[in-house]
Order: C-alpha cells, then sequence, then structure tokens
C-alpha cells in the first residue's frame, strides 16, 4: 500500500503551491522596501507606538519614504498617533492604497477596518468555541495580508509596530525573514524589565535577529516649574541593563506630558513641538537608528544637535 | 492530508466541496480507477481552522484579491470597505475558504427573518458593536433549523450553539 511519501501533490487542492504563492506576493511586496526594523516590547503599556509614530516621523522629516504597519490586531492605536483614523482606505487591484499620515508617512492598521472606537476586532465564524486555537493564525493570515496586499509603493523604511507578547518576533520573521532590525523598549521598571530581558534573549539568543538597540521610555519628569528631574520608575538602569545584555543603548525618552498630548491629538511631538526634550531625545535615537542602517546623512546630523 | 483508495491503491482528488452548513464543509474525494466516492466532513472547528490558514481546498483559481481574508472575516467592518469577490464571480472551483468566508459573510443578509417583539427587545440589547453580528448569526441558525420566526428561545439555542 503506497504511503503519503509516496504519492505527488495532494488531492487537488496544491496548498503547497498556495501558500508558494502568499509567500510570493509578500516577497514581491517586500522587495520595493529598502529596509524594515520592527519595535517591541514584550511588555504592553510602555510607549512603544508613540515611539514608533516619532520615529516615523524624523525619518519622514529627514527625507525618507516612510511606511508604518501597525502589527497590533486587536489593540490598534497608530491611526489614532498618526492621526488617519478618518481616511477610507482604497480597495484597488493591485493592493489596498494605505493611509497618508503626517509627511506623506504610509499607514496601515486594523483601525482603519473597524467603524467605531467601541469595535474590537471580532471574526465571523462557525464557532467561537476554541478561539484560542485559531484566532492566532487568523492574526498571523491577517499581519500577512497587511505586508503583502498594502501598495506601500517604494519605501526607504517600513517601521512595525508589534504587539506585547515575546513571541512576537519568531512570528514575525517566519513572515519577514529579511528583518533588518530591531528596537526594543522598556520602561525603567523592574517589571518592564523583567519582560523586556525575555524579549531581548529571545531575540538574540533564540531567533538571533538583528538588535539594534533599547530605548527607555518615560525615562524621568522634569517639572515644569523649577526643571528638576524625577525619577517615575525604580528599576535598573537602562542603560546598564542593555550593557548586560550586550547590546547598544540608544537613548532615553522622558516621561512628558506633550508627548502623550500630541499622541492623543494625532500629530508627533517630533513635529507640533521639536524643541519638547522628548521630540529632541527620539530625534537622537533615529539618528542613531539611521547610522546604524546607513539610512540617510541627514538623519545623522540630528544626533549633533543638543 | 491525503487520501488513499485501499483496493486501487490509487491518490484519491478532490472532486466536490459543499457548504459549510451549520459550521461544517464536505470535500468528497474519487477514486480516479474505481471512480469510489468518500466525503471528509470537517467539524465547525476544523472548519476554522482551515479556514484560519486561508487556503482554499481544491486550488486556488481566483485572482488574487488584495485583502480578501480580512475583509471576509471581520464580522463588523467598516462600510465603506468593500466584500471581496464572490466565488462565482471569480469563476472558481472549489475555495474552501472563499466558500466559507463568504457563507458566513451571507449570514443574515437574506432577509425575510421574523423577530418576535420579545426577542427583538432582546436583541436590542446587545451591545451595538456585536449587535449586526449577533442578528447575522441567529438568523443564520434560525433558517439552518427551519424556524421561521426568531423567537427568545431560537435566540438562546443560537447562542449555546454559538457560544455566544
Amino acid at each position: 500500500m503506497k504511503t503519503y511519501g509516496d504519492i505527488p501533490g495532494d488531492a487537488g487542492s496544491d496548498v503547497l503551491g498556495q501558500v508558494n504563492a502568499q509567500q510570493e506576493r509578500l516577497r514581491a511586496r517586500m522587495a520595493r522596501i529598502h529596509t524594515k526594523v520592527a519595535v517591541l516590547s514584550g511588555k504592553g503599556g510602555v510607549g512603544k507606538s508613540v515611539i514608533v509614530a516619532n520615529l516615523a516621523a524624523a525619518f519622514a522629516e529627514g527625507g525618507l519614504r516612510v511606511g508604518v504597519l501597525d502589527a497590533d490586531i486587536n489593540g490598534p492605536s497608530l491611526g489614532k498617533i498618526l492621526g488617519v483614523r478618518g481616511q477610507r482606505l482604497a480597495f484597488e487591484t493591485a493592493g489596498v492604497q494605505p493611509a497618508l499620515g503626517p509627511l506623506g508617512i504610509r499607514v496601515l492598521s486594523m483601525d482603519l477596518f473597524l467603524p467605531s472606537d467601541e469595535t474590537p476586532v471580532l471574526w465571523t465564524g462557525p464557532t467561537e468555541g476554541g478561539g484560542y486555537l485559531w484566532r492566532g493564525a487568523m492574526e498571523a493570515a491577517t499581519l500577512r495580508e497587511f505586508l503583502a496586499d498594502t501598495e506601500w509603493g517604494e519605501l526607504d523604511l517600513l517601521l512595525l509596530d508589534l504587539p506585547p507578547g515575546t513571541d512576537r518576533i519568531p512570528s514575525l520573521l517566519s513572515l519577514l525573514p529579511e528583518l533588518h532590525g530591531i528596537v526594543i523598549v522598556t520602561l525603567p521598571s523592574q517589571v518592564s524589565q523583567l519582560i523586556v530581558a525575555k524579549s531581548v534573549t529571545m531575540t538574540k539568543e533564540i531567533v538571533k535577529a538583528p538588535i539594534l538597540g533599547l530605548v527607555e521610555n518615560m525615562a524621568a519628569h522634569r517639572c515644569a516649574h523649577c526643571g528638576a528631574e524625577e525619577a517615575l520608575f525604580a528599576g535598573e538602569d537602562s542603560a546598564q541593563m542593555a550593557e548586560r545584555l550586550a547590546i547598544p543603548f540608544l537613548g532615553r525618552v522622558p516621561f512628558d506630558p506633550v508627548l502623550t498630548r500630541c499622541a492623543d491629538e494625532g500629530t508627533p511631538v517630533l513635529l507640533s513641538h521639536p524643541t519638547a526634550p522628548a521630540a529632541q531625545a527620539l530625534s537622537r535615537i533615529a539618528a542613531k537608528i539611521g547610522e546604524a542602517l546607513h539610512l540617510t546623512p541627514a538623519l545623522v546630523k540630528a544626533e549633533e544637535s543638543p | 492530508m491525503k487520501f488513499l483508495c485501499v483496493p486501487c491503491d490509487e491518490a484519491m482528488k478532490i472532486t466536490e466541496t459543499k457548504g459549510p452548513e451549520d459550521g461544517s464543509l464536505a470535500v468528497v474525494f474519487g477514486c480516479p480507477s474505481c471512480r469510489r466516492q468518500v466525503a471528509m466532513l470537517t467539524n465547525p472547528m476544523e472548519t476554522q481552522m482551515v479556514r484560519s490558514l486561508d487556503v482554499k481546498i481544491g486550488g486556488q483559481q481566483a485572482p488574487h484579491d488584495p485583502m480578501a481574508f480580512v475583509r471576509s472575516s471581520l464580522a463588523v467592518k467598516r462600510e465603506e470597505v468593500p466584500s471581496p469577490s464572490e466565488p462565482s464571480s471569480t469563476g472558481s472551483g472549489c475555495p474552501f475558504t472563499s466558500i466559507a468566508n463568504s457563507a458566513f459573510e451571507r449570514q443574515g443578509s437574506m432577509g425575510g427573518a421574523i423577530w418576535s417583539e420579545e426577542a427583538a427587545e432582546r436583541l436590542n440589547n446587545i451591545p451595538s458593536f456585536v449587535r449586526s453580528w449577533a442578528q447575522k448569526g441567529i438568523e443564520q441558525y434560525a433558517r439552518e433549523k427551519g424556524h421561521q420566526r426568531i423567537t427568545v428561545e431560537v435566540m438562546e439555542e443560537a447562542r449555546q450553539r454559538f457560544g455566544m
């Protein structure tokens, strides 16, 4: 009796061929994007999306063609942070035209598919039972479509904002093995650093993806009256943490109410308040990333600014 | 997964797919030699699992439709987000997920359902962002079970069936 290996192909579905076609579409789309960088933490609530939005603004301001993919399927926030929630996606044969953010930043987020603030991501299906088994596959297929079916055009840089979870980077790498770099964001709190250290291990040791460096967000609060800095958290110094984990330290972003207000208003602080301490810090971090990736000389100049 | 006709020692081929009905798809395989047929019947979980992989049983013959998977899979989406092309309009053979997705999408869109006053009131108590999704599911369930009228009892049956 024949065995599995004796029968070439399948019963007629050509599932392998279909998967290959999916990957080919993804490869062809990504081939037009020079550099792909993921921003992750592992921990939720550390301000990744705000950092992604402002890094995108910094690079766009530096003259790069930038796209941003909100890979947080269930908790999309980049649409709001970049002020594109009201835009309509254009569905064309060649792909879906993304929303256009400040400075022409191309934005794709699940938020652009949802009808209202209160609407969560709900999948149609014959059963909600056992959702834990199939929901991950739905999200992976969605992320693949977002990458492959968005008409990104020619981009110098695509930034991917990953949701919390230390498992996110291996999942992304299965789609995007050519990822050029990963920025890891932490708060200077022990709780955050506990999780972020796991993400570093996953990225560096397990999947061996290139880490561009560690960013410390909400580093300290500067008093608006006297200018004195006050630490908000009592964790390990993030620069020391980076050194201990043998990864570059990219810088600290101070806690700045202007930054959060701008995020709520859908405007990157880096564009609306370029002299704010947080904006300056984000510019310097963007410059370091740009330098590491040889993105553009214009960005390197920003590093020299105070 | 492959199917082997044991008497002929021949690999069976897909000849037809049907459904989904009540969350189940029927995929019919035939032996090219003896013409014997078997049908693989999926349960709702299996249907959903294969669907979530975005592959089509019977082969992908339709042209690629950008973000068809997301558009057909979201239970609640913006009005301006168009539904993907129906399988019949693309000339595809047996697209598993297209069949599944379009069937799920058609849930509740056929109209004609009669709701009792009590049931309608109960429907209105469902949060707005999931109401249309729930309504479609209940109407689809009622059609499948042959209920002409949707009552609170039918809603309760549907709730238990779908785990809502």
